[in-house]
């Protein structure tokens, strides 16, 4: 085996130009996919990081409860069982978060804009401190005083508010009451639009005033976990664990859905759901995988758009190579009748072809990937300014390029496979060359 | 020394006098309240109108709105379709019972709203349109005797008992003769004040009074206002079809 491995290296080194085209085409091949996959893979983590930073965590925990006067509110009672849960699982948390929000007019003078306002608890909020970009103004008294604000740079400039002066805050309580608070502006903070982020800030207990909710309730339980493979299993564990009896019988009687369109459920006919109220508190449990699911679909079918132009281009590169090994069949015949008459073997004689064929996919592959690893570190040292919306798929600022070893060892596989597919007839007609006819003929 | 007994004395009687009207006997402030509302609602006749609003907002400028009204208080329904602008001709609120409708005629699907949200971005609100709810919905905190103008009133401070009503609290200036609203002021959880109304101008149909003239001024946004005119006002019968979401639709065709 090692003969016809040094056999087939040597007859790939006498013809380099040859040798290089085909291995260039493989490696064209090789890293529009490498460059492809690892696009949208970077693509992927940029937008889950993203996503995770925008909303404050991978789990996110809601609850709703009925009012006496019948409406649906949303909001987090303190709770055993939660806290025994967040105990039980402190190991996998790696931080958590309780926060309320609001879409409120925030007023100064005869200007107004409405923006979203999270009232967060600052004392267990570091990862949010930290991210903040102060602009103007100081986050020293966050966490000491409760009527302050922290405000986007660009809500600032629309309301012509300085900081120090004071804002008025008009919303709605959870039960639809008009409610306006008051709140000082601490700070300016870099506006983080581009991620999702553009928020302001004010503590949980001032929000939550102005909410009509108490002090230490609260209407997100946000979670990071310490291993986002587990983050399913994770948010399992809350969902069961949070599931009221009520909601485990219901969820028992409720048909099964057996009619599917293009693998979506749905429903066998136009049914009105009502909801009848229950007591206490339901839980809505929600992972970034979930709300990933829509952007992997869309990356999982420009995944295997790319995976289509990549065979396109390795079926082009089998015809060349094919017509390239019958070429070398032809060139070869008298070499192949002297080896032949010095006692080597059929098979042996196919194996040189076919070796020839795996070290020029490898050879390609391996360029391939060389070349898309400096395009890959070439772009990614980059920065752009771009499209603000265009950032939520980048990290800071910058393409972030992905790729798992798995996947590349996939389309390693695939071009060898190709390159053994398009060797193997021009192997074959070659091993079975009879050695008389090789040695007579005029090639 | 017997000086100064004495008017502490004529002093904590004031007081005291102030403070029974304050947590006193609210029986004729209550008839008063309901009175309001019975004279607001057209029960037994439907009610339709032309409202012509003129929203000012420093940011946006002045604008004009037309709305066609059509009422009908037995079943709580209404209808609200605007005329003016072009760009939102067609759009549509219907109430029916609890359910309040805004019908966008560019997508051509209802949205679920509130009577407690705010009219197409102006200073008045979707209950505006409606009749008065004032007895069920609120109780009398207190109230006072005064003038407004030239106008002997009865100064009434409301309190909301459900969440059923966009302001937790009310102010009222009623007059004492006619019992008329002339001005409302509203206030929000933290009692701050938010919205101010004046309604200038009432007219009788038949035996309900209502508003021709209304004035809503936001007090938090500087320059803010909203001033609403209503004419062509009729009590003829509306046909039953016109209260459907059928009907708001047809009319866009």
């Amino acid at each position: 085996m090692f003969l016809t491995m040094k056999v087939a290296f040597r007859n790939i080194s006498r013809q380099k130009k040859r040798s290089f085209l085909l291995a260039g085409a493989i490696a064209f091949g090789m890293m529009v996919i490498t460059l492809m996959n690892a696009l949208t893979g970077g693509a992927v983590i940029n937008i889950r990081d993203n996503f995770s930073h925008a909303l404050g965590g991978h789990v996110f925990i809601t609850g709703r409860e009925w009012t006496e006067a019948g409406q649906m509110i949303m909001k987090i009672r303190p709770d055993a069982n939660l806290d025994r849960l967040l105990e039980e699982n402190a190991r996998q948390i790696e931080a958590f978060t309780r926060r309320s929000q609001a879409m409120p007019s925030l007023i100064f003078g005869s200007q107004q804009t409405m923006h979203l306002l999270y009232g967060v608890d600052f004392s267990e909020e570091d990862r949010l401190i930290d991210s903040l970009v102060v602009v103007e103004g100081s986050l020293a008294e966050l966490g000491k005083r409760d009527d302050i604000i922290v405000l986007p740079e660009p809500v600032a400039e629309r309301l012509g508010v300085e900081v120090g002066e004071t804002v008025l805050i008009r919303l709605e309580t959870l039960t639809g009451q008009q409610n306006v608070g008051e709140a000082r502006v601490a700070a300016f903070i870099k506006d983080q639009e581009e991620l999702g982020l553009s928020a302001a800030y004010t503590s949980r207990a001032n929000l939550n005033s102005l909410l009509g909710m108490e002090p230490h309730e609260y209407q997100i339980l946000n979670m990071f976990v310490t291993d986002l493979d587990l983050v399913d299993q994770f948010a399992r564990t809350f969902r069961e664990g949070l599931l009221s009896p009520e909601e485990a019988e219901e969820a028992e009687d409720e048909p099964e859905v057996t009619v599917t369109v293009a693998g979506m459920p749905i429903d066998p006919g136009t049914r009105t759901q009502e909801v009848t109220p229950w007591e206490g508190t339901r839980y809505q449990v929600m992972n970034i995988n979930q709300i990933m699911e829509a952007v992997e679909l869309v990356v999982g079918v420009l995944n295997r758009v790319g995976l289509v132009i990549f065979l396109i281009l390795l079926v082009v590169t089998m015809v060349g190579i094919t017509n390239t090994f019958r070429m070398i069949m032809i060139e070869r015949t008298k070499e192949i009748g002297t080896m032949r008459a010095f006692g080597m073997q059929q098979k042996q004689v196919k194996r040189i072809f076919l070796w020839e064929a795996v070290l020029l996919g490898l050879l390609g592959c391996l360029g391939g990937l060389v070349i898309a690893g400096v395009i890959a570190l070439a772009v990614g040292s980059v920065s752009l300014n771009t499209d603000p919306s265009l950032q939520f798929f980048l990290n800071n600022g910058r393409i972030t390029f992905s790729l798992p070893l798995q996947d590349v060892a996939v389309n390693v596989a695939l071009v060898i496979l190709t390159s053994l597919l398009a060797a193997y007839w021009p192997a074959r007609a070659a091993a079975k060359m009879s050695p008389m006819k090789a040695l007579s003929s005029h090639t | 020394m017997k000086k100064v007994r004495f008017l502490t004395a004529v002093l904590l009687f004031v007081l005291a006098a102030g403070a029974m009207v304050q947590a006193g006997d609210f029986s004729h402030i209550e008839a008063i309240l309901e009175r309001l509302d019975a004279q607001s609602r057209f029960d037994g006749s439907d009610f339709s109108a032309v409202l012509t609003m003129i929203v000012e907002d420093p940011e946006k400028g002045i604008e004009k709105m037309v709305v066609r009204q059509f009422r009908r208080d037995d079943g709580e329904r209404f209808l609200l379709l605007i005329q003016e602008p072009v760009t939102q001709r067609g759009q549509g609120y219907l109430l029916e019972g609890d359910n309040l409708w805004f019908y966008d005629p560019s997508s051509r699907q209802f949205a679920h709203t509130s009577l407690k949200e705010t009219f197409q971005g102006s200073d008045a609100r979707n209950a505006d349109f409606g009749s008065n709810t004032y007895s069920s919905s609120y109780e009398i905190e207190g109230y006072l005797e005064g003038t407004l103008g030239s106008f002997e009133v009865y100064i009434i401070d409301l309190k909301a008992v459900d969440e059923t009503v966009p302001f937790p609290y009310v102010k009222l200036w009623v007059t004492k003769d006619s019992n008329l609203v002339l001005k409302t002021e509203e206030y929000s959880l933290t009692y701050r004040l938010m919205r101010t109304g004046l309604f200038p101008k009432y007219t009788k149909v038949g035996d309900v009074v209502i508003p021709v003239q209304m004035v809503f001024i936001d007090e938090l946004v500087e320059g803010n206002k909203t001033q609403i005119s209503v004419s062509e006002i009729s009590t003829n019968d509306i046909p039953d079809h016109v209260f459907t979401k059928a009907y708001i639709e047809r009319v866009n065709r």
